[in-house]
């Protein structure tokens, strides 16, 4: 890893650090700012897709299903934007998709583990059981936003976390003679 | 390639090549072993994690793709499996980093091929077993490359098997074409279907194959080598066509029963090489000589459609030895590994198995380095002052000049 994408990783993670505290402190009226988190995303997103097909993926036979791609996730993130009086309920509805999601690859990852005999299923197990109770939480007090907000900064938290410990990794130098 | 080719095949090739029977069982178990050499295995007898030659489908779950992640990968399964033919080639179009990933096209008759070989020679036979079998998938596994790659590996619906006029069956479009290689032989076409079940089993007769599911992600694990193209580069009897996602819209036909016709004379070839009854190892060199009065029986057997071709092969290898040739046991050394006292580890078949794993992956990574491409990771010269890095590496290299000195 460069020295530029390690300062990069610690950087957005120690923004995402301190995104998710403000967040926690304030919870009031968080559902908007998370919303506006999301739809920087989308678009940053699409943004990406972009550069990735012009930079790479026009050369690849099938790549213009990249462009396309990219201009839907941009547009998505524009319309997003568009969404403020929704906030809660699209907030709502993407933590319950996420978490859902997340708990199902992580239960059939640790039976696929458990097939191996390989220790790692236990901890994939917990994680998906937790995901798939997060979801229930959320939908037995889908009215209590602060909730919604500090489940959110949670997730936001675990992500900055793993960026920074990513950054800090050692790079792998092979030596010959 | 699998286990048919690597193992009794492989036997069968020492044993044309003069080896004895137990140096050829020496040999077809280490390039056997190179798909069953994983970390977890590694973990499981205490040896260094960085000698893996393969990965678990679980560790490819749990591979990380950033940079370093990608980096692992790409030392693995490019140094092993998908060898590069030409570091230098060059796509006319593209960024940095998709050239850097076109270079990474595993393909025959490379020049990292002909310095895989040398490496090999005057080392042990777990070097000459490792040798061929990354010789073997540069036949098998051409077109595609060892790093989770989008733009290199995707395939798409425009994919056919080439059936042989005669077991062509109920196939659904039925135009004539020629296989390379073929010239003369009519095919017909059948529309491959993949699906995305890891469990499932190939259907030979309806022309349903599993291949890794499409991931919009550039580097994911599941644009991995030929994880897109299902095993059909595996199986010696099958020929396909298809559009490979380098490839500019051009067809390209791939030629199964051929190309590992070659890969047997290769080995042939390069493994006499080894024993000394050559000056120079050349690309593009085959023993079609000492393997032409067995054609008959390798084309039967290469041409037969069937998932597994071990029993074939175990019975042309006794026939041509006349001695039996055990079943492969990926477990057969790991109590003698793991048992020997830390200072005689090295001196066990895996210790040999191990140091030659890490030499072969040294060298291809500190080549790719060298063709000014970062995807395999660093290369930098050893110096004892410092210490950077892998500590498996050091123990290599202490190794190889313990060695140099005895």
């Amino acid at each position: 890893m460069s020295k530029f994408q390690r300062v990069q990783n610690i950087v957005i993670g120690l923004s995402m650090l301190i995104s998710a505290a403000v967040l926690i402190l304030f919870p009031e009226g968080g559902c908007l700012y998370i919303m506006l988190f999301l739809a920087v995303s989308l678009i940053l997103r699409g943004i990406s897709e972009l550069i990735y097909y012009f930079t790479m993926a026009r050369y690849m036979v099938g790549g213009k299903l990249i462009l396309f791609i990219g201009a839907v996730f941009f547009d998505f993130g524009i319309f997003t934007l568009s969404l403020s009086d929704e906030s809660k309920l699209f907030v709502l509805a993407y933590l319950l998709g996420f978490h859902a999601f997340a708990g199902l690859v992580n239960v059939l990852r640790a039976l696929e583990a458990k097939r191996y005999k390989s220790t790692s299923w236990r901890l994939n197990m917990a994680q998906g059981v937790a995901s798939i109770l997060t979801v229930v939480i959320f939908m037995i007090f889908s009215r209590n936003e602060i909730l919604l907000v500090y489940c959110y900064c949670a997730g936001m938290i675990y992500s900055a976390a793993l960026r920074i410990y990513s950054a800090f990794r050692r790079t792998a130098v092979v030596y010959i003679q | 390639m699998q286990i048919d080719f690597h193992y009794y095949a492989t036997y069968c090739a020492a044993f044309l090549a003069g080896y004895s029977h137990e140096e050829c069982l020496a040999i077809c178990y280490s390039a056997q072993f190179t798909d069953c050499c994983t970390r977890t295995l590694l973990s499981t007898i205490g040896g260094p994690s960085e000698a893996a030659t393969t990965q678990l489908q679980l560790e490819m779950m749990d591979a990380r793709t950033d940079l370093l992640g990608l980096q692992d990968i790409t030392r693995i399964w490019a140094s092993f499996h998908f060898l590069p033919r030409d570091l230098k080639a060059d796509p006319e179009k593209g960024s940095r980093i998709y050239k850097a990933k076109y270079r990474l096209i595993c393909g025959p008759n490379g020049d990292l091929l002909v310095k895989t070989v040398n490496l090999a020679k005057d080392k042990s036979l777990q070097a000459a077993g490792i040798a061929m079998h990354v010789l073997a998938d540069t036949w098998a596994h051409q077109y595609f490359a060892g790093t989770p790659s989008q733009v290199i590996n995707n395939t798409d619906y425009w994919f056919f098997e080439l059936l042989p006029a005669e077991a062509s069956g109920d196939s659904q479009t039925s135009r004539d074409s020629e296989a390379s290689g073929n010239s003369k032989r009519a095919f017909t076409e059948r529309r491959i279907t993949f699906r995305h079940n890891p469990t499932g089993k190939d259907d030979l007769d309806k022309g349903i194959y599993t291949s890794t599911v499409y991931q919009l992600e550039e580097n994911s694990v599941m644009s991995l080598g030929h994880g897109r193209a299902g095993h059909l580069p595996d199986y010696s009897f099958m020929r396909y066509k298809y559009l490979p996602a380098w490839g500019k819209y051009e067809e390209v036909i791939k030629d199964n029963p051929s190309d590992y016709y070659k890969a047997f004379c290769q080995m042939v070839y390069a493994l006499r090489y080894l024993r000394g009854d050559h000056e120079s190892f050349e690309a593009d060199r085959y023993d079609t000589e000492k393997v032409s009065p067995y054609d008959a029986k390798i084309k039967e057997i290469l041409e037969k459609r069937q998932l597994d071709a071990c029993a074939d092969w175990k019975a042309f290898g006794e026939q041509l030895s006349g001695c039996g040739i055990p079943d492969f046991n990926a477990n057969l050394y790991c109590a003698e590994y793991k048992q020997a006292p830390t200072d005689d580890k090295d001196d066990t078949f895996l210790g040999g198995y191990i140091d030659a794993a890490l030499a072969q992956k040294t060298m291809v990574t500190h080549q790719i380095y060298q063709s000014d491409n970062l995807l395999a990771g660093y290369s930098v010269e050893y110096s004892e002052s410092r210490f950077l890095g892998i500590r498996d590496f050091i123990h290599y290299i202490e190794h190889k000049r313990k060695k140099e000195k005895a």
